[in-house]
C-alpha cells in the first residue's frame, strides 16, 4: 500500500501550484484530478488584486493584498507568502524556459478582445502590454471567419481605453481552413504551431504591418508552453505582438497548464486522471484516506496530509443543490450562507459591490486548514486552497488564479 | 406631420391582432408600443393555446371562445402553434366530483376530452407521476408569443399597417370631446411628437387603466402578478393541466427544447411589477412536484414573470376571482368620442377580441369590409425552392427554424446575407441556432435598439448559457457591421447580461449557479465589462 506525504485533490492552478511546491519541499506527492480545471477557461495570466471592495483601482498589487478584509484569503495567507509564492511562479515559469513578466508592485493592464483594458499582475510575455502605451501605431489583426474574436469591437473600445490620438488599424489575415465548420482560437493557434502555418501568416503580416508597431492578436501563439511562435513572428515583423484575451477556450491558459504538468512530471508527482474523490476516512481528527469512484471500482488513497482544492461552485468542489444550501461533498466541511434571495445576490449583475454568491466557501485559518462554526480547525492534516476558499469575488476584484497560486503555495509550505 | 386614422396603443397580441385587422381591412392604422413588441404580458406567460378545458367549468363562454381561436390559430398560425395535446390529470387530493362536472362542462362547449387509462398515460409521459387517478386528452396547444406578435406585425404591414416601439404615449388630445390625436414621447431619445389621428383605441392590457387616465377617464384594470419557470428540458411531450378547479403552478407547457410552469397569482403594484422572487419559485416547484415527482432534478434556465391585467366593472373582484372574458368599453359613454379601450381577456382569444374591437372601430369609421383575420394565414408559405436553397448555407437544422422565426421575406435576406459571405452562416448562439446572418438582418431590420430587441426575435440567448458565449459574439458582430444603436457596446453588453439576470437571480443554485459563474468569469474577470464603468484611461 502506498502512503504519500501528500495528496493534492484537483488539477486546477492551486492544485498544481500546492503539487509542484510541495514535491519541491522533497514529499511525495500524488495528484488526483477529474476534468482540466477551469485553466482552459479562464485566461492563463495571474490576476492579484485590482480593484478594492468599492469598485476603485487599486495603485499596485502589493497595496491592494494589504488592505483586504480579514475573511478575505489574502490576509489569511499574510502578504510575504503571497510574495513567496509569486516568487516560487516566476523561478518555476523560467525553470521551465516559459518565463511570465511582472511583479507585485506593478499593475499592468492588459488589452482584452472587447477593447477594455483589465489590470493584472502576472502574464506570459505573448500578453506583454508595455508598448501599448507609447506606440502610435497600433495593429489589430483579425482572422476571416474566426469566432469569439472582433477587431472592429477591439478598436471602438481601444479609442476610449488607450485614446484617439493613436493610429488604429484593422489588418485581416487569411488562414488555410475550409470546410464550413465554426473556426476557434484552438485552430489558429495549431496553425501557427505549423512551420507552413508561420509562414503563411508571417508573409501575410509583412505585406500590411509597419515594423516597430504594436500588434494586437487573438490568443493564437501556439499550443505549447514556449514563446517559439511569438519569437518568430515578432523577429520577422519587428513589431511588438500581444495576444488579446477572450471567451473560452484560453490558448494561454492551455500553455500554462501544459508547462506545470511537465513540471510535475519531472518531480515525480504520481498523477492521476479520472479520479473523482467521493469520501475521505477519518480517524480522530485526522483524515488518513481519501475514496474514488473509478469506471470500475472504488480505490483508496492514504497520505499523511491532504490538499482540497477541487474549485468552487464552477468547478465542482462545492455543490449547490437549493437556495442557501451549499455542501463541500469530500470532508464535508460547514459553510455558512445566508438563504435570503436579497442577500445571496446583487440586483445588478454588474455593479460597485461584491456578488455575495460568489464569497461563500471554505473558511480557513493561516495554514489553510478548515474551521467548523466555531473557529476551531476541523481535521488537522486537510488544507483547502482555491476557489473553495471562502471571502473573495475574483470576477469582481481581479484576483483569478492569485489567490489560487498564493494559497495553493500556502498549503504546500503548511504541510 | 405625422397621422392615422386610427392609432392602436399596445404592443401586445390584442394590439397586433387590431393592427392586423383593420389594416386588412383597409384603415390606415398607426401601433405604438411603449417598448419593444410583446413587452407585456404576451409574452411573460406560459405560452398555452387553450382548448378551453381550464375554463369549462367557471366560465363557461370563455372556455367555448378557447376551443374555437384554438381551431383558428392552429390554421392562421402555424409556425407558432406546437400541436402538443394535452392532458388533464387528477391527483387523489383533487376532489373528485370536479370531474365529473369537468367533464359534463367541456360537453357542453364541444371541447373533445377523451378518457384515457393512468396506464396509457404513463406510456405517452413517462415523467408523469404514478399517483394519477384519471386522466383526459384535450386539444391544448403550445404557442410561441414572441412569434405570433411579430408574424401578426408582418402580416398588418403587407397591408400597410405601421408601428412605433419604444414610443409612449403621455397625452390624449381632444377637441369638442372628440379625440384629434396623441402626443407620444420617444423612450430612448425623449422627443415628443404630435400624431393626429380620428380614433384611438387602448390595447395597453396591464397599462389600460394609466391609458384611460390620460384621457381622464376611469377604466378599472387591476394588473395581478404571475411568474412561471422555464426548464431546460422537455419534461413531457403534451401540456399537462391539473384536473381541478383552476390554480396557481398547475399548467406545463412544453415548448421546443424547454418547458415552462406556472403560474403564481398575486395583486400586483404596479403593471411592471415583473421582478421574479425565489419565494414564487419555490412555491411553483412544491406544486409541481405532486404532477412531476422528479421536478428538482431538472436544469432550470430561468423565472420570469408577467403580470395579468385583469378587469372587473367591479372594482373588489381579484386575481383568479375576476373573470377572464374581455370587454370592449366605448368611452363615448364617459364623454369622449373616438376612444375605446379593450379589456381582460386572454391570449388564446386575442384574434377574436381584435375582431370584435375592429367591427366596432369600422362600425364608427363607416368602414364595410368584413374581417379576413380568421381565414388568411399569418404568414405566406416559403417556398420549397428557397427552403432547399437555405438548406445549403445554414448549419445542422437551423434552417427549419430559421424559417418558422422569420417568415419568407427575412429568410430570403438572410439566405443572400449567407451566399455572399459564407462566415455569415456562423452560429453565434449554438443554443437556439441563430446565425450570424440572421443576427445582422434583424438587428438592421429598423424595430431592434438594443440586443434584447434581437433577442426577442430571434431566440438568441434565450437558451441554456443564458447569454454566456452569444453577448460577446453579437456585439462583436453588431460593432462590426456598424451599428451599435447609437449605443456605446459596453451598454449593449450590460443591457442583455442584466436582462439575462433578472430571470437568473431567483433561481440560482444547482448548475444555474455554475453557469453564472463561468458568465461571470467571461464577462467581468476576463473582459472587465464592468471595470469598463469608467473607461479607465491608462
Amino acid at each position: 500500500m502506498r502512503k504519500d506525504d501528500v495528496i493534492v485533490i484537483g488539477g486546477g492552478l492551486s492544485g498544481l501550484i500546492a503539487a509542484a511546491a510541495s514535491a519541491k519541499r522533497g514529499k511525495k506527492v500524488t495528484l488526483l484530478s477529474f476534468g482540466m480545471g477551469t485553466m482552459t477557461i479562464g485566461s492563463g495570466i495571474i490576476d492579484i488584486l485590482g480593484y478594492d471592495n468599492n469598485a476603485a483601482i487599486v495603485s499596485n498589487p502589493e497595496s491592494g493584498v494589504k488592505m483586504v478584509d480579514e475573511d478575505h484569503p489574502y490576509h489569511k495567507i499574510g502578504l510575504q507568502a503571497v510574495k513567496n509564492s509569486v516568487e516560487f511562479f516566476l523561478n518555476l515559469c523560467r525553470e521551465e524556459m516559459y518565463p511570465y513578466i511582472g511583479n507585485l508592485n506593478e499593475m499592468k493592464w492588459i488589452p482584452t478582445a472587447a477593447g477594455t483594458l483589465k489590470p493584472t499582475c502576472l502574464v506570459p510575455k505573448t500578453i506583454d502590454p508595455d508598448q501599448l502605451k507609447v506606440s502610435d501605431q497600433i495593429y489589430i489583426v483579425g482572422f476571416h471567419g474566426l469566432k469569439d474574436y472582433y477587431a472592429e469591437l477591439v478598436v471602438k473600445n481601444l479609442k476610449v481605453s488607450l485614446g484617439m490620438d493613436r493610429k488604429y488599424e484593422i489588418v485581416m489575415i487569411d488562414h488555410n481552413f475550409s470546410g464550413g465548420r465554426d473556426v476557434t482560437v484552438l485552430d489558429i493557434a495549431r496553425w501557427l504551431d505549423s512551420e507552413d502555418g508561420r509562414a503563411k501568416c508571417i508573409q501575410q503580416l509583412k505585406n500590411k504591418i509597419k515594423p516597430d508597431s504594436v500588434v494586437l492578436m487573438p490568443p493564437i501563439l501556439g499550443t505549447t508552453p514556449d514563446y517559439l511562435v511569438l519569437d518568430e513572428l515578432a523577429k520577422a515583423t519587428g513589431c511588438q505582438l500581444i495576444e488579446t484575451m477572450t471567451v473560452p477556450p484560453s490558448l494561454s491558459g492551455l500553455r500554462l497548464r501544459s508547462m506545470l504538468i511537465n513540471c510535475l512530471k519531472k518531480l515525480g508527482v504520481r498523477m492521476i486522471e479520472k479520479a473523482n474523490v467521493i469520501k475521505s476516512i477519518l480517524e480522530e481528527g485526522k483524515c488518513i484516506a481519501v475514496v474514488t469512484d473509478g469506471i470500475d471500482r472504488e480505490r483508496t488513497y492514504y497520505a499523511q496530509n491532504f490538499i482540497l482544492a477541487t474549485g468552487g461552485i464552477y468547478g465542482g468542489g462545492l455543490i449547490s443543490s437549493a437556495l442557501g444550501e451549499i455542501k463541500e461533498p469530500i470532508f464535508n466541511i460547514p459553510i455558512q450562507v445566508s438563504v435570503a434571495q436579497e442577500n445571496w445576490s446583487n440586483l445588478k449583475l454588474f455593479s460597485n459591490k461584491k456578488q455575495p454568491f460568489a464569497k461563500i466557501g471554505v473558511d480557513v485559518d493561516n495554514k489553510m486548514r478548515p474551521l467548523d462554526m466555531q473557529g476551531e480547525v476541523l481535521i488537522e492534516n486537510v488544507f483547502v486552497v482555491g476557489r473553495n476558499l471562502q471571502g473573495y469575488d475574483f470576477c469582481f476584484e481581479k484576483s483569478g488564479n492569485g489567490v489560487a497560486l498564493a494559497s495553493g503555495y500556502q498549503a504546500a509550505m503548511s504541510v | 406631420m405625422e397621422k392615422a386614422t386610427v392609432i392602436v396603443i399596445g404592443g401586445g397580441a390584442t394590439g397586433v391582432g387590431i393592427l392586423r385587422d383593420l389594416a386588412m381591412r383597409g384603415v390606415d392604422v398607426l401601433l405604438l408600443e411603449q417598448r419593444d413588441m410583446v413587452h407585456g404580458t404576451s409574452s411573460r406567460y406560459h405560452g398555452l393555446l387553450h382548448s378551453g378545458g381550464r375554463y369549462a367549468v367557471k366560465d363557461a363562454e370563455a372556455g367555448k371562445e378557447c376551443i374555437e381561436e384554438n381551431k383558428i390559430l392552429r390554421k392562421i398560425g402555424k409556425h407558432c402553434v406546437e400541436a402538443t395535446e394535452g392532458f388533464f390529470v387528477r391527483l387523489p387530493e383533487d376532489d373528485e366530483a370536479f370531474e365529473g362536472k369537468w367533464v359534463e362542462a367541456c360537453q357542453k362547449i364541444g371541447i373533445p376530452a377523451l378518457q384515457i387509462s393512468p396506464n396509457e398515460a404513463w406510456q405517452l409521459e413517462p415523467n408523469l407521476t404514478h399517483r394519477a387517478k384519471s386522466v383526459y386528452r384535450v386539444p391544448d396547444a403550445a404557442i410561441d408569443g414572441f412569434r405570433m406578435v411579430w408574424q401578426n406585425v408582418a402580416s398588418a404591414k403587407r397591408y400597410g399597417g405601421r408601428l412605433r416601439t419604444y414610443t409612449e404615449v403621455i397625452s390624449i388630445e381632444q377637441s369638442n370631446n372628440h379625440v384629434v390625436g396623441v402626443i407620444t414621447r420617444n423612450f430612448i431619445t425623449g422627443e415628443e411628437e404630435f400624431i393626429a389621428c380620428d380614433f384611438v383605441v387602448s390595447a395597453a392590457g396591464s397599462w389600460a387603466g394609466e391609458i384611460a387616465r390620460l384621457a381622464g377617464i376611469d377604466v378599472h384594470v387591476q394588473p395581478d402578478r404571475g411568474t412561471l419557470i422555464a426548464f431546460n428540458h422537455r419534461i413531457s411531450s403534451r401540456i399537462i393541466n391539473r384536473l381541478r378547479p383552476a390554480a396557481d403552478g398547475d399548467i406545463f407547457v412544453p415548448h421546443g427544447s424547454i418547458t415552462i410552469l406556472g403560474t403564481t397569482s398575486s395583486e400586483a403594484k404596479q403593471p411592471d411589477d415583473t421582478v421574479p422572487l425565489t419565494a414564487e419559485v419555490e412555491e411553483l416547484l412544491k406544486i409541481g412536484e405532486a404532477t412531476f415527482e422528479n421536478l428538482r432534478d431538472y436544469r432550470m434556465l430561468r423565472a420570469f414573470s408577467g403580470t395579468r391585467p385583469l378587469y372587473s366593472a367591479d372594482p373588489t373582484a381579484k386575481g383568479r376571482g375576476a373573470s377572464r372574458n374581455f370587454v370592449i368599453l366605448d368611452h363615448a359613454k364617459d364623454g369622449l368620442n373616438g376612444f375605446a379601450s379593450i379589456v381582460g381577456g386572454k391570449f388564446t382569444t386575442y384574434r377574436l377580441m381584435a375582431e370584435k374591437m375592429t367591427d366596432f372601430i369600422c362600425k364608427s369609421l363607416k368602414v364595410t369590409a368584413p374581417c379576413r383575420t380568421a381565414e388568411e394565414p399569418l404568414v405566406e408559405e416559403i417556398s420549397p425552392q428557397l427552403l432547399a436553397k437555405a438548406r445549403l448555407y445554414f448549419p445542422a437544422y437551423s434552417s427549419d427554424l430559421a424559417a418558422s422565426r422569420l417568415g419568407g421575406a427575412a429568410l430570403e435576406h438572410v439566405v443572400k446575407r449567407m451566399e455572399e459571405n459564407s462566415q455569415k452562416s456562423q452560429l453565434v448562439c449554438e443554443c437556439e441556432n441563430v446565425t450570424l446572418a440572421e443576427v445582422e438582418e434583424v438587428a438592421h431590420d429598423g424595430t431592434s435598439f438594443n440586443l434584447s430587441d434581437v433577442r426577442r426575435k430571434t431566440r438568441m440567448g434565450m437558451g441554456t448559457c443564458q447569454g454566456a458565449f452569444c453577448t460577446y459574439r453579437s456585439v462583436g458582430a453588431i460593432e462590426a457591421t456598424g451599428l451599435t444603436f447609437g449605443k456605446d457596446n459596453i451598454d449593449l453588453f450590460k443591457e442583455f447580461l442584466q436582462a439575462r439576470w433578472r430571470g437568473i437571480r431567483p433561481i440560482m443554485w444547482g448548475n444555474v449557479l455554475r453557469e453564472i459563474e463561468l458568465t461571470r468569469g467571461i464577462y467581468d474577470g476576463t473582459l472587465n465589462i464592468n471595470g469598463a464603468i469608467d473607461h479607465e484611461k491608462r
